[in-house]
């Protein structure tokens, strides 16, 4: 009877052993893994963030175009270091190439910078540049062929004295130029800093029946709580997009993150308790937004040290309460500690964005990783995520894999196509240490060769008027029974907003209908395309154009 | 475990504990499985095909060999056991799951309809085309997945087409796709350089399609193209003319039609999972298999012409050849498209993600046409080209109008192509492929003509108002154009 016993203990166990949530990685992939060539050094980028303890934090880097030709420029931030602009020249479909503009940025707003953020503030079509410093914020106004003039007393801005970290634009009903947040770090100068002194953030509407921006009235988002993001998010598909802030638990006293109520001509105000909102208390670098289960509704990835937050909203939720719950655990999101390496103590995580990276049409997380400075009960290798979105829900590390994961405390980064070729590449700035240039160069699937991956489309949108980029649009590219969402907006990130065509992976979707839900809420008729073009889309226009790049 | 073999259990220690019956279950299905590779194994696919030896030029004896792999499984009778079905899955081709399994596995509208390629592809002969009998229902598989009804609301009514001389339809197709494509880009860098608009008129082999506008910037208007898609590719396959290649056409239908999914589009790469349709068989068609087909598909030999032994005949049809060029039929269905090469490349050129392509093979496969004994026999012109009889232009037109409508039945637009748009039907063959028309519902050639709207009507009225003798005589040239048997 023993073997007989032997055998029935064996099954018993072998079918008895539940399924954990939080699955290990598998040995191989099922998806595309993305394969990223670092080559920043190659491509002209020899660039640091530095500093003391006020860069601790910051490090930011926004991807937009400056001189017209549609190849996404960097302007990056450099703390102590000089922030710089580099214009892009790469070979389409080939190697990344940029070459710095050296006074393309006033000379005043070079130094100290934390971060960029890009939009065209004056409608002129020209992108201007929202500069995070450590001391006087800039307002850069952009001109042709990557020019900037520094436009604080121009549009009234007082860049004010603050340590700022973050930054968040969107452009509400009836006004002619957006609405600006600034999210401040810790007030060096309160006693008692930096325990317990954080800055209060600050809320600038433009003033009305002027022609040029006017933010000579800020209000006070009071209290601050050390942000290091903020968003508008209309995050109960309302319409009205509300403020969300990520806040750095670590200075603050009674903390906790924060979602503003933002009503057209009132001040805003918190959403409290008995609103539902939970007081959730995280070391939040980072916020990045997508709507995860086409629901209508965003999640957020909210980065801190240890667990990334994965939040949904609630059964209990209704258009008034934000209530929310977390389910990194359950997709395998909570990026918590080090997927590779020795190093089994917690992450530090700092920008967040879901982007397609392989182009199957489900969304990707990544996530900027590295120690504040020399935390010891942090890890100190810690490598950024590639966490690829899987079918049906969930996600697998691939950083390892993908060639991301450097031994570079990360920061801020740029997701952009810079060689134009449909595949997402990736700019990390990295503190004490080079900037890394990511090329996306394809797809390795269960160990083959590099090859394509699925098809995609990038769009880019045109209003005429006011709001030329169309910040706060909803834009949806259905093919079959499935329909992807992105919206255009300004901030999240971490001290990094980039501006540009929209990515959007389709799979083995050969085509699209693509329909814009413009700012003001107005739905287009359908666009109808065929996948891997780039898709100029302007409003009231009945055609979509196709855009190509430049072939040498 | 002591290490001892476990297979077969002495009958002396059989003892019917729960661990000891799931045991024994799990071991007779293993010996079940063993008993398929028995020749009288209830299944079509024995081996899948080996793709990698698909690489560089085949052989003549190689190309035989995989048109005769390709042609088993074009005439097999598939079965369950192939993964025959696909309880799970629609029609549609992107990958999409059913609401709830089907209730049933065959379903004559909404599919699975058939268990093997040649039901329909078979008059006059195997790969040819088909009676209205065999009428397939085609949707695009996305709502309304499942329909009991024929009613065209739900599905458009197609008849199959002749598969003859596809090889060479593809090969123009991409001829044609590259060459307005360079002209497009060519407008591109002019436009850039001069910094004004340009507007191009795109042609290729003498057919037109339309016209571009192009900026500076590199924004480009494809409002006014014609008969062709944005992206410029031809797609010369199904009646609409919406689909690019022999390949991506075989891997939409072998799950349309018979739930065979293949693993380059249907497979774990793009799913999740390589059993997508939950029929517990993985990875139905290989991309050896799918080779194989489209191989054995490209080699079916180009349509010729009869000459007719009756002296009447012979000379009715040269009569009427020519007044097939008078009444200006000739201006879509054009007698011969000129056509540079035949290396037919697998995995092809034009193909997007869902279908393989040449940039994810080391070495794509290439079938040289011209080691086939019927391709020798093409004529040729002055420069080499190969003149392709096919009597068509690969463009879409409009075939229906309000007073001549037959043509326009069908309710339900196909992949951003209009419900009374078609592409030019290749006539080469017509004499061996009644009935006609997109419906296979027109009997006669004089019907189908007199259907014939829309972007067709000068030729069509003409038609009908020549004398009878004459109409006559275009039919007795038309049935001169004959699948080989």
């Amino acid at each position: 009877m023993t073997r007989t016993m032997t055998i029935a203990l064996f099954l018993l166990l072998a079918l008895a052993t539940p399924l954990s949530a939080q699955e290990e990685t598998p040995e191989t992939l099922p998806m595309d893994v993305p394969v990223m060539v670092e080559e920043a050094l190659a491509a002209g980028i020899d660039h640091e963030y530095t500093g003391p303890w006020e860069y601790f934090v910051g490090g930011g880097a926004s991807a937009f175009d400056c001189n017209g030709d549609r190849l996404p420029d960097l302007a990056i931030a450099g703390g102590t270091s000089p922030a710089a602009l580099y214009v892009n020249g790469s070979d389409i479909g080939g190697e990344l190439r940029f070459e710095e503009k050296p006074d393309a940025l006033p000379a005043a707003a070079r130094d100290k910078v934390t971060g960029f953020y890009a939009l065209d503030i004056d409608n002129d079509g020209y992108r201007d540049l929202v500069t995070l410093r450590v001391g006087e914020n800039a307002i850069l106004k952009g001109g042709p062929d990557c020019s900037f003039t520094e436009a604080n007393r121009a549009f009234a801005f007082d860049g004010g004295r603050a340590w700022s970290t973050a930054f968040a634009a969107m452009f509400e009903p009836g006004n002619t130029y957006p609405t600006l947040a600034f999210g401040n770090y810790v007030d060096r100068s309160a006693p008692g800093s930096p325990w317990g002194t954080c800055h209060d953030n600050a809320f600038i509407r433009p003033l009305e029946e002027k022609d040029t921006p006017d933010y000579s009235e800020p209000t006070a988002l009071s209290p601050g709580y050390c942000a290091l993001s903020m968003i508008f998010t209309d995050w109960n598909h309302s319409g009205e997009p509300d403020l969300r802030i990520a806040n750095d638990r670590q200075y603050y006293r009674e903390g906790q993150e924060q979602l503003w109520r933002i009503q057209t001509g009132r001040p805003p105000r918190p959403y409290r308790r008995n609103d539902g909102w939970q007081r959730l208390q995280i070391w939040g670098m980072g916020i990045a937004e997508a709507d995860l289960n086409a629901d209508g509704y965003p999640e957020y990835a909210l980065t801190s040290m240890g667990d990334t937050m994965l939040q949904t909203l609630d059964d209990e939720a209704e258009p008034d309460r934000p209530v929310y719950r977390d389910i990194a655990f359950d997709n395998n999101a909570t990026a918590h500690r080090p997927y590779t390496g020795d190093d089994l103590k917690p992450s530090t995580g700092w920008h967040a964005e879901f982007q397609d990276f392989n182009n199957d049409g489900r969304l990707d997380l990544y996530i900027a990783k590295g120690n504040v400075q020399q935390m010891q009960d942090f890890a100190s290798y810690d490598p950024d995520n590639l966490l690829l979105g899987k079918a049906g829900g969930g996600f697998l590390e691939s950083g390892d894999r993908a060639g991301i994961a450097l031994p570079r405390r990360g920061r801020g980064a740029a997701i952009a196509d810079f060689n134009m070729d449909g595949m997402l590449d990736l700019a990390v700035v990295n503190r004490e240490a080079p900037v890394s240039l990511f090329r996306n160069t394809g797809g390795s699937n269960n160990g083959s060769k590099t090859r394509p991956m699925g098809n995609w489309l990038e769009i880019e949108l045109q209003q005429k008027g006011i709001n030329r980029n169309a910040v706060g649009a909803t834009v949806t590219v259905k093919s079959g029974n499935e329909t992807r969402t992105r919206k255009v907006q300004v901030g999240g990130g971490h001290a990094s907003g980039s501006s540009g065509f929209i990515h959007v992976g389709t799979g083995v979707a050969e085509r699209a209908q693509i329909r814009i839900q413009w700012p003001d809420g107005e739905w287009s008729a359908p666009f109808r395309v065929f996948a891997n073009n780039f898709v100029v889309i302007r409003r009231d226009a009945t055609q979509a154009q196709y855009w190509y790049p430049p072939v040498d | 475990m002591n290490g001892k073999p476990v297979f077969p259990i002495p009958p002396t220690q059989r003892c019917l504990t729960a661990a000891a019956l799931s045991l024994a279950v799990v071991l007779s299905a293993a010996a079940a499985s063993a008993a398929d590779s028995v020749p009288w194994a209830e299944k079509a696919i024995q081996k899948h095909v080996d793709f990698t030896e698909l690489e560089g030029t085949l052989s003549a004896e190689r190309l035989k060999a995989l048109i005769a792999e390709g042609e088993h499984l074009f005439t097999a009778r598939f079965t369950s056991q192939d993964g025959l079905g696909r309880p799970e899955a629609t029609q549609a081709i992107i990958p999409t799951k059913r609401r709830r399994p089907s209730d049933v596995a065959f379903r004559r509208t909404a599919g699975m309809d058939g268990n093997n390629c040649q039901s329909c592809h078979n008059v006059p002969v195997v790969g040819g085309a088909a009676d209205f009998t065999a009428n397939a229902f085609i949707s695009e598989g996305f709502e309304s997945t499942e329909f009991d009804s024929l009613d065209p609301q739900f599905s458009n009514e197609r008849g199959s087409v002749s598969l003859f001389g596809a090889g060479l339809v593809d090969l123009l197709g991409r001829e044609m796709t590259k060459e307005l494509r360079a002209e497009r880009d060519k407008a591109v860098a002019a436009a850039r350089r001069s910094g004004a608009p340009q507007t191009v008129a795109l042609s290729t082999k003498g057919v037109d399609f339309g016209s571009l506008t192009v900026q500076p910037d590199g924004r480009v208007d494809f409002s006014d193209l014609d008969g062709i898609d944005s992206d410029l590719t031809i797609r010369p396959f199904s009646q609409k003319g919406v689909f690019a290649s022999l390949r991506q056409f075989v891997v939409n239908a072998g799950n349309i039609h018979l739930g065979l999914q293949a693993s380059e589009r249907y497979g774990k790469r793009w799913t999740g999972t390589a059993d997508f349709d939950g029929d517990d068989h993985a990875d139905e068609l290989s991309p050896g298999d799918v080779s194989a087909v489209v191989a054995f598909q490209a080699s079916l030999p180009a349509p010729g012409r009869l000459v007719p032994d009756d002296p009447a005949w012979k000379t009715a049809a040269a009569h009427g050849e020519e007044g097939f060029g008078n009444l200006g039929c000739t201006a879509c269905h054009k007698p011969f498209l000129p056509l540079d090469s035949l290396n037919f490349v697998d995995p092809a050129p034009y193909d997007t993600a869902g279908t393989l392509r040449t940039g994810e093979v080391e070495k794509p496969a290439v079938y040289d046409l011209g080691l086939l004994e019927w391709a020798k026999t093409l004529p040729r012109n002055d420069r080499g080209q190969i003149l392709v009889p096919l009597f068509g232009d690969l463009k879409r037109h409009r075939i229906a109008d309000a007073e001549v409508s037959h043509l326009g039945n069908e309710l339900l637009a196909q992949r951003f192509v209009e419900r009374d748009v078609f592409i030019t039907a290749e006539l080469w063959g017509a004499g061996s492929t009644a009935p006609y028309g997109h419906r296979n519902d027109l009997t006669t050639l004089d019907e189908i003509i007199r259907a014939h709207g829309g972007a067709a009507r000068a030729s069509r009225d003409a038609y009908v108002d020549c004398a009878e003798e004459d109409r006559s005589a275009l039919i007795a040239f038309l049935k001169t154009l004959v699948i080989p048997q």
